[in-house]
């Protein structure tokens, strides 16, 4: 069957087909410095939390650790004081587009995915595993709107997509010498997984994610000090009048989720362009299926 | 109590610290792969003290170099990737091996007896085993040296 004869490019897809078998996973009683070793190392934003026999009770993200981080609990914390829970499962043989609907309708980003034993996870499907799939089915639709847009010139659509049309025209920021405890409050207020760091002349200066700041909870780093302390920099940005192709290609390089858009004055931040929705227009991801009508957070697995 | 850990642990001893930099871990791996003559893949992280405190292998400097959005990127093959392993081992020389490390080490003392080890080895898919007396480790177990111990057995 051709891909065109889907009403979904999802259709006939089962969740075993996108989701990854690797489910990073902790005990409850293991402190959060553990648990943010996990994250870090397995460059992951939740782990599946477990009682002794292995089965799923919680999940722990880096918004439950930065909330700790934020309420001044030590690291050897116990992860049952952050996580939340029960964790929501599908199952291996789910249509894919079921389980985005679960996902969609509960508000969450991954769904653990069970096997033979109920409460058991063999996998996890995370939004980006979707993304990266409709990634392979909509560049090839015939349906795709790059494609169909692209009808008329030699250059495919998707090559000559620049960012502006992608990213999102707003930017939430800090001043250097604002506190980690105020820019936590900014992350959570605002549901961001990053924010950008401003010097005195309001030029961009640094960034600062979630996984920054659970990395200076883990290295004991008091929330009281200036945002300057921890921020990464340079600043990865490109211009909004840059082809979308090379700002994927800067991301993909810098493995990073988020690149900071210059707008005419390149001193001033104008925008921010995530991977997943990079990657959902280059895709031509359009709406013709009803599985491909998802708005991508910008967290990830 | 024969055929124990003390008659088939390594007690050549290469070891990390926890603020040593992923890319001076890998030129430590490198030596000791070069000393040792054979393949080394990964380490015991002891603090000051000596005292045993993780182990880094291969497989954890692997995941620090794997780009988080594969899942994402890797459908792309129309993006030209050319020169992002060279990207990613630069990012990742920085990292203390403190971060990347393994904490729940499971270990052996030099009396431990080796179908024990055996044991242990398939059920924890390990592949070494640090071997502790007093606190303090006085040796490494491989699985390679606890298989050329049967291999010898079994073709006597």
């Amino acid at each position: 069957m051709s891909i065109i004869d889907r009403e979904s490019v999802l259709r006939g897809l089962t969740v075993q087909e996108a989701m990854r078998r690797l489910v990073i996973r902790s005990t409850y009683h293991a402190p959060l410095e553990q648990a943010t070793r996990l994250m870090i190392k397995y460059k992951v934003n939740a782990l599946l939390v477990t009682d002794e026999e292995e089965n799923g009770i919680g999940v722990l993200s880096k918004t439950d650790v930065m909330a700790a981080y934020y309420a001044e609990m030590a690291v050897d914390t116990p992860i049952e004081a952050m996580m939340t829970g029960p964790p929501l499962f599908c199952n291996l043989r789910d249509p894919l587009d079921e389980a985005l609907e679960t996902m969609r309708g509960k508000g969450v980003h991954r769904l653990y995915v069970s096997g033979e034993m109920s409460g058991k996870a063999t996998g996890v499907l995370a939004y980006p595993d979707i993304v990266g799939i409709l990634y392979r089915y909509c560049y090839k639709c015939e349906r795709s709107l790059t494609r169909r847009r692209g009808a008329q010139s030699s250059i495919p659509e998707a090559e000559r997509l620049k960012v502006h049309e992608v990213m999102t025209p707003s930017v939430h920021s800090h001043a250097e010498d604002e506190t980690l405890f105020q820019v936590m409050e900014g992350l959570s207020s605002h549901r961001l997984g990053a924010a950008l760091i401003t010097a005195r002349d309001g030029r961009p200066s640094g960034i600062i994610s979630k996984t920054d700041l659970i990395i200076a909870y883990r290295h004991r780093v008091a929330p009281d000090v200036p945002a300057r302390t921890i921020m990464s920099s340079p600043v990865l940005a490109c211009s909004q009048s840059d082809l979308l192709c090379n700002a994927i290609q800067t991301m993909i390089f810098s493995d990073v989720h988020r690149l900071f858009v210059y707008g005419e004055d390149t001193r001033q931040v104008a925008g921010v362009l995530s991977l997943t929705d990079a990657a959902r227009i280059r895709s031509g991801t359009c709406r013709a299926c009803i599985a491909t009508r998802l708005m991508i957070g910008s967290g990830s697995a | 109590m024969g055929e124990t850990a003390r008659d088939i642990m390594d007690t050549r001893l290469y070891t990390l610290h926890p603020r040593t930099p992923v890319a001076e871990a890998a030129a430590i791996l490198r030596r000791a792969r070069e000393e040792l003559g054979r393949p080394v893949f990964g380490m015991i992280v002891v603090d000051n003290e000596g005292k045993l405190v993780g182990m880094a292998s291969m497989y954890d400097i692997l995941l620090l170099t794997r780009p988080k959005h594969i899942h994402i990127w890797g459908e792309m093959a129309d993006i030209d990737a050319t020169g992002i392993i060279r990207e990613a081992c630069l990012r990742a020389k920085p990292i203390l091996v403190g971060d990347i490390m393994t904490t729940n080490v499971v270990t052996v003392t030099p009396d431990t007896h080796l179908l024990l080890i055996v044991d242990i080895m398939i059920k924890r898919h390990i592949r070494r085993l640090p071997v502790l007396e007093d606190g303090k480790v006085v040796g490494m177990v491989y699985l390679s040296k606890v298989f050329d111990y049967f291999v010898d057995q079994l073709i006597l």
